[in-house]
């Protein structure tokens, strides 16, 4: 018996140990000891398409005023927009144009345009096809051609890749190539460029879009318009021949001041929009 | 608590047998133990209802974002609707598609799940020896360590491409792959929970069944495991709560299309999930729209599915229980029957015809298959993670901030993030779930009140962790204005943990044999003491088995943080509880799905995220260990 509550003392001992640590750490969360407090700070949230360009920006920026404190998050340009116009955020992100509702609720958003992203057509690298015409990729994405032998390719079911429907990148391929027209129920469908681009660069049959910066792994097709083939290169991109691109925003409540206008004037500057094109993203100035 | 265990008790009750005597002192002291008693039972009490407040918060908040999508569509329309669409021109909001997808999957990956994880715990608690056991817990528990991101990465690389090419689909985005990858993150629940039930089945059942001549099989069929039931039931219904509330891994590997299969037996159609559709909509969705009030609306379906699936297990049980009426029919032991007609089934095949022997050989062979097969599972994904994320380890990546996006730099602010949040979590859920755990089994009896209170409990346990974050979005970010913020996600994730760690209380509770604490009360001690000295210490092991899984839950979860605490880059630690922090499982996602080239930083994450788990596993596995050995003697 003696043995037996010694025992169990030590092991409350241990437990408690183990839980106190982890309790400390959890109420203790206060005490910032390793980096003294900054003395500017804004935060940043929104789109997951924009934020690498806003982390970037944010290195750089930091790195040339030590005091600054810039803290960037992703959420989704909904976040952003919400979390703008609620005032919970200094900086919003989105990768879409304010939907009515939104403008409705937040008439004082100022909308900053700080560079483009253009949207590729991927397939798998074993894929022979290498060329669509919209109307082609439009019958794959509703559904018409199910198979890769109808748009000149290999006799091999196309698995239909795509994202999700709140997500700001479908809804302007819906607007760009399918004319809002639904798309084939059997779509897969994921929440992030990266998941496409996995998805692609695994499934001989699949097809997908995604940003300029996801390639790795997977074939970006050219798109056919009126006969000629269109690479979808910088080059193409930046001068407009490669159609399919959109403006990404950061967004402000009201005109900025303070950091988060020395921050949006950094992006908007040489070296920011240099940032944006290193980026894979199509610079909109210089 | 710690106060009142040290009031002075020389022997307890002493002064009560002498009440009409002459000792002043010794009747006061025993009047203020009573007081004191009555003080405890009270806060006790005050503490478990804060399971059915929460409910009751968790319901309004998403009802209040949610009903406007019935207004608009219809309340048929949107629950017998077979299109979801809200993209579309015309958009639709029906969620049958996802409420078929949500119980497909997890129907198979139970049928998966439950056998392989009963036959482990059969083989650690009853056939392993010593050493055996000491290397198999352990890694099963492992299993419950692994974020979900990680089954989610590995599912999407691995297990994806073997379906497609085993056999021979154009896709292996399916029904089939979330099964298997839910199933195998229900194992770690299901077998630890039922192990400890199977373990507590007093030595003296299998002598006696052995003395009679039994086998060792025999007696496992036939006695420990009908004895354990109560509690391998408990664990049935822990696993199919992970499986139901998964997000992050089901949303990566079941191509998440709004389809019904068909025909619906067709397990390599893609489906799509309740949680899959929050997991992948919700970041990103309009509010106010009616696609938001949509999202809240599935919500509350996935909750209102938590709560049948509980309500149909409390009813199955009493039907059970009913007849003999000898054991209380609480929800917990939910699920006997399907637990039982699976032990039937195992043992059909080696009832009467086949000798004792060669059943005993067959049933065993079984469940070291069943073993194999799981410990070959966290092998793979083990040795993926190990392989490729030492490489990515350095002193730089363990203390530094990330740069690049992550592609370069360290991790420190996600450790200490994560650190940050678990810790606050289980701050928060501890002592609240040992309270509350406390106060079911120990003060009061079977009444309307703790009949509640465990409803609550079971449903909170049944409860997603997407909705936890939904909820922590919809009422402690926005609502209560916390905005993205540590003590939003502390509170979340100590939210999300509190089930686990009142259940396997309770369970640990229950399984002290009452002569104890009839003892402790002959001997005239009040019940908070019998409570303090007598059955909590014994109790400890199985409270810290809750621990140690709600430990392991919480440092990989992304679903319930990713709207309510985490950022993807902070320079700074956060110097506040207003502030929001990185955390290692949201770091992991957002590398492996948004920043193309960082895989050597997503291995070198999830090593990390797995180390520390490790380590957390390992002082838990010493002290149970140690326990265990006194026990013995």
């Amino acid at each position: 018996m003696a043995g037996k509550s010694l025992s169990n003392m030590a092991a409350v001992a241990v437990a408690g140990t183990l839980v106190a640590l982890l309790m400390i750490a959890g109420c203790l969360g206060s005490e910032g000891d390793s980096v003294t407090s900054p003395s500017q700070q804004i935060t940043v949230t929104g789109s997951t398409t924009v934020l690498p360009i806003a982390e970037r920006a944010k290195e750089a920026f930091e790195a040339n005023d030590a005091s600054a404190a810039i803290m960037v998050s992703g959420g989704g340009s909904s976040v952003g927009i919400k979390a703008v116009g609620e005032g919970t955020a200094d900086i919003g992100m989105a990768s879409r144009d304010l939907k009515p509702e939104e403008a409705a609720s937040y008439p004082g958003i100022v909308r900053h345009e700080i560079a483009r992203d253009a949207i590729l057509l991927v397939v798998n690298p074993e894929n022979s096809v290498d060329r669509l015409t919209p109307g082609q990729v439009r019958g794959i994405y509703n559904g018409t051609y199910t198979n890769w032998n109808q748009v000149g390719g290999p006799d091999q079911p196309i698995v239909v890749v795509g994202r999700d429907s709140a997500s700001g990148t479908r809804e302007f391929f819906s607007e760009f190539i399918m004319d809002k027209e639904d798309f084939i129920r059997t779509q897969e469908e994921f929440n992030s460029n990266g998941g496409i681009q996995q998805k692609v660069s695994r499934t001989p049959g699949a097809i997908g879009y995604v940003g300029l910066g996801y390639t790795e792994g997977v074939k970006a097709l050219a798109l056919d318009v009126d006969g000629t083939a269109v690479e979808p290169t910088l080059q193409n991109i930046t001068d407009g021949t490669y159609p399919i691109n959109r403006p990404l925003f950061m967004l402000t409540d009201g005109e900025p001041g303070g950091l988060a206008r020395q921050y949006l004037e950094f992006i908007m500057s040489a070296e920011g929009q240099e940032i944006v094109a290193s980026l894979d993203y199509i610079p909109v100035q210089g | 608590m710690k106060k009142e265990q040290a009031a002075p008790v020389p022997f307890p009750g002493f002064g009560r047998l002498r009440r009409s005597g002459t000792r002043i002192g010794l009747i006061s002291a025993g009047a203020k133990r009573q007081l004191v008693d009555r003080i405890v039972g009270k806060l006790l009490l005050f503490v478990a209802l804060f399971a059915i407040v929460t409910v009751f918060f968790i319901i309004v908040f998403l009802l209040r974002d949610g009903y406007q999508i019935v207004l608009e569509t219809g309340a048929w329309n949107f629950l017998a609707g077979q299109d979801w669409n809200p993209a579309g021109q015309n958009p639709a909001y029906g969620v049958l598609p996802l409420i078929v997808g949500t119980v497909l999957v997890t129907a198979l990956a139970m049928a998966i799940a439950v056998p392989l994880s009963i036959g482990t715990a059969v083989f650690t608690a009853e056939i392993a020896g010593p050493r055996t056991r000491s290397v198999v817990k352990p890694a099963v528990e492992l299993l419950a360590g692994i974020p979900s991101v990680v089954y989610g990465f590995f599912g999407l690389i691995l297990l994806t491409d073997w379906i497609r090419i085993a056999f021979d689909q154009p896709s292996g985005s399916s029904w089939l792959a979330g099964s298997i990858l839910l199933a195998v993150m229900a194992i770690p629940t299901i077998t630890s929970v039922a192990e400890d039930a199977i373990s507590s089945v007093p030595r003296e059942f299998r002598e006696g069944s052995l003395a009679l001549g039994a086998t060792h099989w025999q007696t496992i069929k036939n006695v420990v495991v009908p004895r354990a039931l109560p509690g391998i039931s408990a664990a049935i219904i822990l696993g199919m709560g992970r499986a139901i509330g998964e997000t992050m891994a089901v949303l990566m590997v079941t191509g998440n299309a709004a389809v019904i299969p068909d025909p619906i037996t067709d397990v390599f159609s893609p489906v799509r999930t309740l949680t899959g559709t929050l997991g992948i909509e919700m970041g990103e969705v309009a509010f106010g729209s009616t696609h938001y009030h949509a999202l809240f609306g599935v919500a509350v379906v996935l909750l209102f599915i938590t709560l049948a699936i509980n309500s149909a297990s409390r009813i199955v049980i009493s039907r059970i229980q009913g007849p003999q009426g000898t054991a209380r029919p609480t929800a917990h032991r939910a699920l006997v029957a399907a637990a039982s007609r699976i032990a039937h089934a195992v043992s059909a095949p080696f009832g009467g015809v086949v000798s004792p022997r060669t059943s005993q050989r067959c049933a065993f062979f079984l469940i070291s298959l069943s073993v194999v097969i799981v410990l070959a599972a966290l092998g793979m994904i083990l040795f993926g993670i190990v392989v490729n994320g030492a490489g990515a380890i350095s002193w730089e990546f363990l203390t530094g901030s990330p740069r690049d996006l992550g592609r370069a730099g360290g991790i420190f602010p996600a450790i200490v993030g994560t650190f940050y949040l678990v810790g606050g979590g289980l701050a928060i859920a501890l002592p609240l779930g040992i309270a509350t755990a406390v106060y079911l089994i120990e003060y009061t009896a079977e009444t309307p009140l703790t009949r509640s209170i465990r409803a609550a409990v079971d449903l909170l346990n049944g409860t997603p962790s997407i909705v936890f974050g939904l909820f922590g979005f919809a009422f402690l970010v926005i609502f209560l204005n916390f905005g993205i913020s540590l003590i939003a996600g502390q509170i979340t994730l100590g939210l999300m943990i509190l089930p686990t760690i009142i259940r396997t209380t309770e369970e640990s509770l229950r399984s002290i044999p009452g002569s104890l604490r009839e003892g402790s009360y002959a001997l005239g001690a009040t019940k908070w003491q019998t409570i303090s000295r007598v059955v909590l210490p014994p109790a400890l092991p199985g409270i810290l088995t809750g621990a140690i899984l709600s430990i392991g839950r919480a440092a990989g979860e992304t679903a319930p943080i990713m709207f309510t605490a985490a950022i993807f880059s902070s320079r700074y630690l956060p110097s506040s509880l207003t502030e929001p922090v990185m955390a290692l499982p949201y770091h992991l996602f957002v590398l492996t799905t948004s920043i193309p080239g960082a895989s050597t930083q997503s291995y070198g994450t999830a090593f990390v995220l797995l180390l520390l788990v490790l380590a957390i596993y390992l002082a838990a596995i010493l002290v149970r260990r140690r326990y265990n050995r006194e026990k013995v003697m």
